[in-house]
């Protein structure tokens, strides 16, 4: 075998293996143990981390519906109203606040929450006047109830 | 007939107003009122409720919001905001159903700053199948400043 130029045999090293080893671990500087220095474990770590932050994005918005909930359930019963009504007669009523105005409302605003449920409140009582009727005996013979006095 | 525990509902009996009579004070006193208030200028601080950028802000004067896309607007132009859905002020609020007329409400914005958010790390990994991937997303962003809401006192 005739060998021409055995220099072009030697491949060539990493020279910036510090630069690439620190753009990982710059992540993992606020973990905890070992993980923050060496940069196996850091790998692993970090590696879960961002997973971890892309699932949590997509649940952070579930947690915020729930707490924006819970807080207007908790200003509605302030004011005797529970919020499947609260919010079923709002909407009834044409008003489309969605959740996290109506949170901030509650909090900063309560004057303009008390007016919200207040207005849900008669929509709810006119929705059952219109429900029960008149309040009297339906006619026809079959239908008609007894009377024993 | 015997009262018994059957003769009236479960539920309080409860009277609503009649109708017209409640309509004619509404138009009357209430309208009168709030359109006097607004005119005579004799309120606070207003806040409004405005749907934007397919979300809702609660704004008031002077503050700031920052949206997660881009708006084709050059840096110092003025906005106006037109799907207003509440106005309030400390003694009347002004509910839309959904919305308030546009010669009712005015609010104007100003662009101030167009950039990219801070990179985020999007991944992706499923143990011992040898995938992952990762994606640096920078979305671009808009901030704008509230500059006034006002009121014309055009109630009816």
């Amino acid at each position: 075998m005739v060998v021409l130029s055995a220099a072009r045999w030697v491949r060539s090293r990493l020279s910036d293996r510090f630069w690439r080893v620190q753009e990982v671990l710059k992540y993992a500087r606020h973990f905890r143990g070992r993980k923050n220095r060496c940069y196996a474990l850091a790998v692993r770590s970090v590696r879960r981390a961002f997973v971890r932050s892309t699932k949590a994005r997509r649940e952070k918005k579930r947690f915020l519906r729930a707490l924006w909930i819970t807080r207007i359930e908790a200003a509605s019963l302030e004011h005797g109203l529970k919020y499947p009504a609260f919010i079923s007669n709002l909407v009834k009523s044409q008003v489309e606040l969605n959740r996290k105005v109506l949170a901030d409302l509650a909090i900063y605003e309560p004057k303009t929450f008390k007016s919200l449920a207040a207005l849900a409140q008669r929509r709810r009582q006119e929705g059952f006047l219109a429900a029960l009727g008149d309040g009297k005996e339906p006619e026809g013979i079959f239908s008609r109830i007894v009377h024993h006095h | 007939v015997a009262k018994t525990s059957l003769t009236s509902p479960p539920w309080p009996e409860v009277k609503l107003p009649d109708p017209v009579e409640e309509a004619k004070y509404h138009a009357a006193e209430v309208v009168r009122k709030v359109n006097g208030l607004i005119s005579a200028g004799q309120y606070g601080r207003l806040f409004a409720v405005v749907h934007f950028a397919s979300k809702q802000w609660k704004i008031t004067s002077e503050d700031l919001i920052m949206m997660d896309n881009v708006l084709e607007a050059e840096c110092g132009d003025r906005i106006r905001m037109e799907k207003v859905l509440l106005v309030g002020a400390d003694d009347f609020t002004l509910i839309g159903r959904p919305l308030l007329g546009k010669e009712l409400v005015r609010v104007e914005a100003t662009v101030i700053e167009k950039t990219e958010s801070w990179p985020k790390v999007n991944m992706r990994f499923w143990r011992r199948h040898n995938f992952q991937r990762k994606k640096i997303i920078a979305n671009p962003q808009t901030v704008l400043r509230i500059n006034t809401i006002e009121i014309y006192p055009c109630l009816s």
